[in-house]
């Protein structure tokens, strides 16, 4: 068994889980994009981030993958990890200005377009890869991948044809949290 | 085998996605009379602390069944059981009821009002769980040679391959000889025998090889059995029948190239056909002069015409580095793409042979010595000189000996065309075991020779996976579907109706013998159990009996305003699980259990809802034929919405209480208009009426439902696999309909004649006023009756018979 604090409140976890599912068990909400339960953690999207004093230092770390240890502090919400998760927010809002689980984030943290922000971009994919994911780990065919690279990455199907592969069991429009599966399902399934 | 099962539900509060829509402890506080051993309310069960405490209720309360009542069973069915092994939990052992997206997230009611829906959801989930049955997988024995049938080159690729990995095969072919082969292969493959040459290597080391037994081939009488153990009956020239037996077979065939139509060109000896081409070849002429290869026969798709241009390619470089002295062209249409790497085109360069595209809108035009055609490039008229003009040949549909293998085999022409494919059934790849049915060859697509034999050899690789299974003793026959030999009248609908091979064929001519199930094969789409009269067959933890009790448990907690929904496993849960996550809303009086496949759904289950009260009915699946997982499983479903309309109607009840709905995986706002549309039709529609009179007649129909006879004439109105026709376009529509209303009609009055008769004995002239139907058509029905022995005459009343129920 081992004892740590969130938030100043301690409390009582086992080996192997991360600080995130411990977070959540215990009602403390941290945020989270590419994060889901029934795949392995993927830690893409940062922003939940949480800051760790493990008695030598204090250091920003990803919750999804930090796993819990013997008296550590963990502090969900300091002006740190605000300032963070404001800068994620704002950098991944300019990256994907329509989707809706950011526009969101961005209302809470109070971000707005910034300089950054490129002309004529209209995404809703934020690329957190969940359905790729899905589509490999729960799935377990491989009807879908990223594409291309840097600002040019996209979700596609294996080199750009209609994908064979696909069953259409619709799980990856499941589990797409921001509906741009939707558009893109047609292409990705084959004829 | 069933064991009494600890059932523990464990519901999810999703971070108060949930547990702030619906008032969990009121859920559990309804569910306390369930059978049940443990209730917990989590607020993560899927994270790894939410997993700790579910073992820990596991291991206390000594678990073996678990119901989650969270989110879609889909994106969860790996996550509970992978964590959850050590434990002995098992997929199947494991219920998930989608409480987030078929009850929080999609409707405005109140916490309280879907407290209840969700709990009669769970209730459902409940009595079905606790009706689950262990079956111990079979283990297989694998012993013995490959057969390799259907004459085609992959199967020599094949052999080759198992002969290699020291496992015999039996290869069946036209010619005897690797010459004879080699001299034939122009027919399947025009323009590769010359190119491809490890073919000849191939075929000799086959025909060498001690492990491999090379017999001609001969018609088939049968193929029966399943993996692990095949039998062929093989008809002999004196009209008997020798079986040959094998552990798996592997379907080897070719489409054969017909000479094309050429004699509308004219042109006498100058005008030639591949084949023609081919055999000059093979004896070694090759005449100098212009050569030209016209690819054309646009009719049989561009991937004939690719073939064609590469074989005519292939032809062409062959003639000319024989003889410099031969000027090849080949003339092919612009819409396709010639698969040629840029070192081909060197190489067709350094010979001379020109490659030219025509503009496909434009049809060429021979002229003595000159054929003319429109270059794309330009958009004018160019003319290439010939001497010799070449037409290649035409894909032909499927040889006698592909339709012979078909009759056996789950393999179906793909849109009533000529190119075949496997049994189209998508699935979860964990849902099915390792691949049994091995189908090569270019009848599955034109493709190359190269390709063929690769397709051949990745066959072999495939039993050659299924051998060390069986040696490492793991390979083991999942039991998907089971038939009671003992309830199993061997009618074989079953096998007619199945598309996925799960069902065996039998011996021609061996009389109603017990069928047996290849669960290899199986889909577990489950129409066979829908379907047998005698409902002699169950699909192991999807059985009638779970989804009978898990409607009547889910329609005793509705209310008499609501309505119940099935939603097929691919269209209809995709997209009404895909309304939650888009935020869409619908009323909350339609309850969704979803089933793998409407076509699972036993009719018996219709009626039964009907006759535990409930309002109406909504069916939702995938589109029929093109979009459906198990081929014509919605279809099949139709059929039986069809006969209990009919029912309804014979009631005197309304036909629409009860309707089918087609929703693709990518619609939830069909599926949302859908759902409000029925609801809305049904509004004005009273409650099913309560009184004895009607619970009698419902009783009748559901009775009805049961009764062989309708479940067979139903059967043999279904789809079958390799029909095209439409229920609508059916030859006489009308009179086929009518038939399966008269047998209704007789049935339906059987029914409620039985109904009558297990309150009292009763006369005609009695029975008439009860059922208010004329004597006239109830005397020769009961005259029946009394002669089938189904009832007994007890007395006489003023010369009337005084029928009663039980044996004379």
């Amino acid at each position: 068994m081992i004892t740590f604090s969130i938030n100043d409140k301690e409390v009582q976890g086992e080996e192997g889980w991360t600080v995130l599912d411990a977070a959540r068990w215990h009602g403390i909400d941290i945020p989270s994009l590419c994060h889901h339960p029934c795949l392995e953690p993927y830690g893409a999207c940062r922003l939940c981030v949480v800051e760790v004093d493990d008695g030598r230092r204090t250091r920003v770390v990803i919750s999804c993958m930090y796993p819990i240890k013997d008296g550590i502090k963990v502090m969900t919400a300091t002006p740190r990890v605000n300032n963070v998760r404001r800068w994620i927010v704002q950098l991944l809002l300019d990256e994907s200005p329509n989707s809706p689980q950011i526009r969101e984030l961005a209302k809470t943290f109070g971000v707005t377009p910034s300089r950054f922000k490129k002309s004529g971009v209209d995404f809703a994919c934020h690329l957190c890869g969940l359905c790729v994911r899905a589509c490999h780990e729960v799935v377990g065919t491989k009807a879908l991948t990223f594409g291309n690279r840097g600002l040019k990455k996209e979700i596609t199907s294996p080199f750009h044809v209609g994908s064979k592969e696909c069953i259409s069991c619709g799980t990856c429009l499941y589990i797409c949290p921001t509906g741009a599966m939707e558009k893109l399902f047609d292409q990705i399934r084959a004829a | 085998m069933k064991t009494e099962g600890q059932i523990g539900v464990f519901l999810c509060e999703c971070g108060g996605k949930i547990s702030s829509r619906v008032d969990l402890p009121l859920v559990a506080e309804l569910l306390k009379e369930e059978p049940r051993a443990h209730l917990a309310i989590l607020p993560y069960p899927c994270l790894a602390p939410g997993l700790a405490a579910m073992k820990s209720a596991i291991q206390a309360k000594k678990l073996d069944r678990l119901l989650i009542g969270g989110c879609s069973s889909r994106v969860m069915k790996k996550r509970f059981p992978e964590a959850l092994a050590s434990m002995g939990i098992e997929r199947h052992q494991i219920d998930f009821i989608n409480l987030k997206d078929h009850v929080a997230a999609v409707h405005e009611a109140s916490p309280q009002e879907l407290a209840h829906k969700a709990a009669a959801l769970v209730a459902g989930g409940l009595a079905s769980l606790n009706l689950l049955e262990q079956y111990e997988p079979v283990s297989l024995p694998f012993d013995g040679p490959v057969l390799i049938l259907g004459g085609g080159v992959s199967g020599f690729a094949a052999a080759r391959e198992l002969a290699r990995h020291g496992m015999e095969s039996i290869l069946f072919v036209k010619s005897l000889s690797p010459e004879r082969v080699l001299d034939e292969l122009h027919q399947t493959f025009p323009g590769c025998r010359l190119f491809c040459g490890d073919v000849g290597e191939i075929l000799r080391e086959v025909f060498a090889h001690p492990l491999v037994k090379v017999i001609p081939e001969q018609p088939i009488e049968y193929i029966i059995g399943g993996v692990g153990d095949y039998r062929v009956g093989l008809k002999q020239g004196d009209g008997n029948v020798t079986e040959v037996g094998g552990v798996a077979i592997i379907t080897a065939l070719d489409r054969e190239f017909s000479p094309p139509e050429i004699g509308y060109i004219g042109g006498g000896d100058r005008v030639w056909t591949m084949q023609d081409l081919e055999d000059r070849l093979v004896e070694g002429h090759v005449q100098p002069g212009r050569v030209v290869f016209w690819v054309n026969s646009p009719q049989h798709g561009q991937a004939a015409q690719q073939f064609a241009a590469v074989a005519a390619w292939r032809d062409s470089l062959l003639m000319a580095r024989e003889n410099p002295q031969v000027k090849p062209t080949v003339l092919y249409p612009a819409n396709i793409t010639l698969p040629l790497t840029g070192a081909d085109l060197v190489e067709a360069r350094a010979h001379g042979v020109s490659l030219q595209s025509y503009a496909p809108e434009l049809h060429p035009v021979v002229q003595s010595g000159y054929l003319s055609f429109v270059s794309p490039g330009d958009h004018l008229e160019h003319e290439v000189e010939w001497d010799t003009l070449i037409i290649p040949g035409v894909p032909s549909d499927p040889a006698a000996k592909a339709k012979e293998l078909l009759r056996w085999l789950p393999i179906y022409p793909e849109n009533g065309g000529g190119v075949l494919k496997k049994s189209h059934i998508k699935l979860w790849p964990d849902q099915l075991p390792d691949e049994s049915l091995f189908f090569t060859g270019s009848a599955g697509g034109i493709c190359d020779l190269n390709e063929v034999l690769q397709q051949g050899k990745k066959a072999a690789r495939g039993v050659l996976h299924l051998r060390q299974k069986a040696l490492e003793n793991r390979l083991v026959s999942p039991v998907v579907v089971h038939v009671d030999p003992d309830l199993c009248e061997g009618c074989g609908l079953c096998t007619e109706i199945c598309p996925c091979g799960g069902i065996e064929h039998v011996k021609p001519g061996s009389g109603a013998v017990p069928r047996e199930t290849d669960n290899h094969l199986c889909s577990g789409g489950g129409t066979c159990a829908a379907t047998c009269p005698y409902e002699a067959i169950k699909v192991l933890n999807n059985t009638a009996q779970q989804l009978e009790a898990r409607v009547k448990a889910v329609v005793g907690r509705m209310q008499e305003h609501e309505i119940l929904s099935f939603i097929c496993g691919w269209g209809g849960l995709s997209s009404a699980e895909q309304a939650a996550v888009k935020g869409l809303t619908y009323p909350s009086g339609i309850y969704l259990i979803p089933v793998n496949c409407l076509g699972s759904i036993d009719p018996s289950i219709l009626s039964l809802a009907f006759l535990n009260g409930v309002k109406g009915i909504l069916l939702a699946g995938c589109t029929p034929t093109h979009s459906c997982h198990y081929h014509y499983g919605v279809d099949h479903c139709w059929y039986r919405v069809n006969a209990m309309k009919k029912l309804l109607s014979l009631a005197g009840l309304e036909r629409r209480r009860i309707a089918v709905g087609y929703v693709e995986v990518n619609e939830p706002d069909s599926f949302v208009r859908m759902a409000e549309s029925h609801l809305d039709a049904l509004e004005k529609l009273p409650p099913l009426p309560r009184d004895d009179r009607t619970m009698a007649k419902l009783w009748a129909i559901h009775a009805t439902m049961h009764r062989p006879r309708v479940r067979w004439v139903l059967g043999t109105s279904l789809r079958r696999p390799t029909e095209k026709v439409f229920p609508g376009s059916q030859i006489n529509a009308v009179e086929a309909d009518e038939t399966m209303l008269d047998v209704l009609k007789e049935e339906y009055t059987v029914s409620r004649i039985l109904k009558a008769l297990s309150d009292q004995p009763l006369s005609p002239p009695d029975l008439a006023r009860v059922l208010e139907e004329p004597v006239r058509t109830l005397t020769p029905i009961l005259t029946d009756m009394s002669k089938e022995g189904r009832i007994v005459t007890k007395g006489w009343e003023k010369s009337y018979p005084i029928y009663a129920l039980g044996k004379a």
